[in-house]
């Protein structure tokens, strides 16, 4: 069979609206946490977000969409996906085979309009909203099918935090098993009122920039973005720019508690493990670790705990969510091309804020950015529900 | 893939009888029964919403029988009652202090995440929500599985539940009719349709020795035009039906006028001796509700017949060797699936 290869690559966070000005930004250590000031909520004086600089009706003009016919959450995605799209140079042909796929990811969706959407759900008679078919989690991959006019299997994950790295096994399943011959993948999420609420009311977000892996940490803070990937088989995408091989993937549930991961890691370690095994590599090849990191207390020490008992010697790890916050829908896709832009120019990038390790299990993050020999890059993503997914991404 | 056990949560008694008595619609709704869930613990269970609730009571009895390799679930919106109570407090309470216990029922992946929990299933677990497909790409997913990892056993099932908020802006946006009934579903001339919730799940092997049916080809795809459905559904039908005889084509008609094109091409192109059944009348309209229509088919395939009622026109079908299923959902979203004996 075909190797599975990352032929395009699209991506928007705090720290820019292209692939290049997020490398730039993660090169120079700078963060896209701040102080956000398009997102409306009582929460932006005291909690640092990583809010995309662009307002939602600057970015609805600068992609000619009608901003009343779209949500933040629509146009973030369509913004990343048609840079991928147009990164693997595919002909409206290609993009309207009916073999080709579309998968997408959202936790928030359209919920991002959380006062339009209470507002509707709450209404009595008709009311004139154009949102009403915004609001589901599918609902930015179903505007990107319309807009591209996607003829294959078209899909939605929601599998909390880990959801669009689930997007992205699923593409490249697809493609493996012969029901796509190529797949556009990720997720999206906005800042929304609904998971600021819904983390602060579970007290696990930090009113100070976000620390993975340090005994100091206080928590996560949130974020948004997209990243879509374009995979293709290699062997039909010879002529063309390769970012990386999608080597391997394993999927699991820790069935432990609906929102913390169990002490010894077990969901985690499993994802890990069976990521390495259908890569068919050993531990020891794993060059880089791309942590799913939050910076809560729980996720930094059992992810943790999961890396100690898989690898004899724990390689070299970070996590970028120290730049662009916790992007939740989008993270697996958004850490997904971080892997892949390491990988380009064999270089990792550090963590940001880390001072002094955890206690019990004595690990420190990559903390300066530097030049190295990279083959195997893992990238992981634990989400509510016990949902964890690894992914690993190889050089060409 | 074959399917081997299957277990249904409709508005209608599924289990004891076979959809003897049909249970009518109140204000344009149809209601699941509500499950009984042995072995839950009462904590857990005070907390759930009625899709997870419904997803537990027809998943759980199939866990607990065998060893299964994977939990994958499609679900348009899970929890949503849950969701919008959590919606309602921030808006209500002006982003006060929150108790989270909403806010984490309200995933989509609650379903999945909790019979893995109760079960202590650390396979893999997915959570499909692509609206009117999500049931099928939990099939699609599962189906690939089974390719991927021989002699192995999953769990797979649609679930949704009509939670009033997301009723609601089903019904802004023309969906749902509050005026309709199941009774005259098919006879009334007006957009719109009933709404309905329920819970279908199966375990899928790739084992053909005691299967109840094969599930032979899912396509799913989306299109607004009549025409596309029409070229599809005949290469589906020439790709994947050798021979319609003794076949049966199960309908997903809803009562809403600007479907009915969209289903008459498609029963034209089967063929008009292919008896039509129809179910949206027991179940109501929601996103996953072709998982019903799989668990129909499936008792169907194993019966050999089906209440007459639920025909659209008199047949004379003896038996029952592949049944053909069409779905549309809101307009956009088609799906196609063939199973056999």
């Amino acid at each position: 069979m075909s190797r599975i290869v990352v032929t395009g690559i699209g991506i928007i966070t705090a720290l820019g609206d292209t692939a290049e000005e997020n490398r730039s930004a993660l090169q120079q250590g700078k963060t896209g946490i701040g102080r956000a000031r398009f997102f409306e909520s009582r929460y932006t004086k005291t909690l640092p977000l990583a809010e995309i600089n662009i307002s939602t009706e600057a970015l609805a003009e600068k992609l000619h969409i009608d901003p009343l016919a779209a949500t933040r959450t629509d146009l973030l995605a369509l913004h990343s996906a048609r840079q991928a799209i147009a990164d693997a140079q595919w002909s409206n042909e290609t993009l309207q085979s009916s073999k080709t796929a579309l998968i997408g990811a959202s936790t928030v969706g359209g919920m991002c309009l959380t006062d339009e959407m209470y507002a509707d759900a709450n209404a009595t008679s008709s009311n004139g909203s154009g949102y009403l078919q915004s609001y589901s989690n599918s609902a930015n991959t179903s505007f990107l099918q319309q807009q591209f006019n996607v003829k294959g299997i078209v899909n939605t994950f929601n599998t909390a935090c880990s959801s669009s790295a689930n997007a992205i096994m699923y593409g490249a399943r697809l493609i493996r098993n012969g029901m796509a011959d190529r797949a556009i993948v990720g997720g999206v999420d906005s800042l929304s009122k609904y998971t600021v609420n819904g983390f602060n009311a579970l007290m696990i977000l930090s009113d100070q920039l976000c620390r993975p892996f340090d005994v100091e940490r206080k928590g996560l803070n949130l974020g948004e973005g997209a990243a879509f990937l374009i995979l293709e088989k290699e062997e039909g995408a010879l002529e063309k720019n390769k970012y990386a091989v999608v080597a391997g993937y394993g999927n699991s549930n820790d069935a432990f508690h609906p929102s913390s991961t169990s002490a010894e890691g077990e969901g985690p370690y499993l994802s890990m493990k069976r990521a390495l095994d259908s890569a068919r590599l050993q531990p020891g090849n794993i060059d880089f670790i791309n942590a799913h990191g939050t910076a809560t207390e729980n996720n930094d020490e059992t992810e943790s705990v999961a890396m100690q008992r898989l690898f004899e010697t724990v390689p070299e790890f970070a996590s970028t969510k120290s730049y662009t916050g916790h992007t939740l829908g989008a993270a697996g896709a958004v850490e997904a091309v971080y892997s892949i832009l390491s990988l380009q120019h064999q270089e990792v990038y550090p963590s940001l804020h880390f001072e002094k390790e955890i206690e019990t299990t004595k690990l420190t993050p990559v903390v300066s950015y530097n030049k190295r020999d990279l083959s195997h890059i893992m990238s992981n993503s634990f989400g509510f529900g016990g949902n964890c997914t690894s992914l690993i991404f190889s050089k060409v | 893939m074959y399917i081997h056990r299957h277990t249904c949560i409709s508005p209608q008694p599924t289990e004891t009888s076979f959809l003897e008595a049909v249970t009518p619609s109140a204000e344009g709704k149809l209601r699941a029964i509500e499950p009984v869930l042995e072995g839950v613990p009462p904590s857990m269970l005070r907390r759930m919403s009625k899709a997870v609730r419904m997803g537990i009571g027809a998943g759980l009895p199939l866990l607990k029988e065998e060893n299964i390799d994977g939990i994958i679930v499609g679900t348009a919106n899970g929890g949503m009652e849950d969701c919008i109570n959590f919606l309602n407090q921030i808006i209500d309470y002006e982003e006060g202090l929150l108790t989270p216990a909403s806010f984490v029922q309200s995933t989509p992946n609650a379903i999945a995440g909790q019979l893995s929990l109760i079960t202590k299933n650390r396979a893999y677990n997915a959570t499909h929500v692509h609206n009117g497909l999500a049931f099928e790409n939990a099939l699609i997913d599962a189906s690939m599985l089974i390719k991927e990892n021989a002699g192995k056993s999953y769990l797979v099932g649609g679930v949704d539940e009509i939670s009033s908020y997301n009723y609601n802006i089903d019904r802004l946006a023309g969906w749902y009719d509050t005026q309709k009934s199941n009774a005259d579903l098919y006879m009334a001339e007006t957009n719109a349709t009933i709404a309905g919730e329920g819970a279908a799940m199966f375990v899928v092997k790739d084992d053909a020795r005691e299967a109840v049916a094969k599930l032979e080809a899912v396509e799913i795809f989306h299109t607004t035009h009549k025409d596309e459905v029409e070229s599809r559904f005949r290469s589906f039908l020439s790709n994947e039906v050798a021979d319609v005889n003794h076949t049966i084509f199960i309908s997903g008609e809803n009562g809403d006028r600007r479907f009915l094109p969209f289903y008459a091409t498609c029963e034209y192109a089967i063929g008009s001796s292919i008896p039509v059944v129809r179910y949206k009348h027991l179940t109501g309209e929601y996103p996953t509700s072709s998982s019903f229509a799989v668990w129909l088919a499936c008792r169907a395939l194993a019966n050999q017949a089906l209440p007459d009622k639920l025909y659209k026109n008199e047949h004379n079908l003896t038996r029952i060797d592949q049944v053909v299923i069409y779905n549309l959902y809101q307009g956009r979203q088609h799906s196609f699936m063939l199973l056999k004996k």
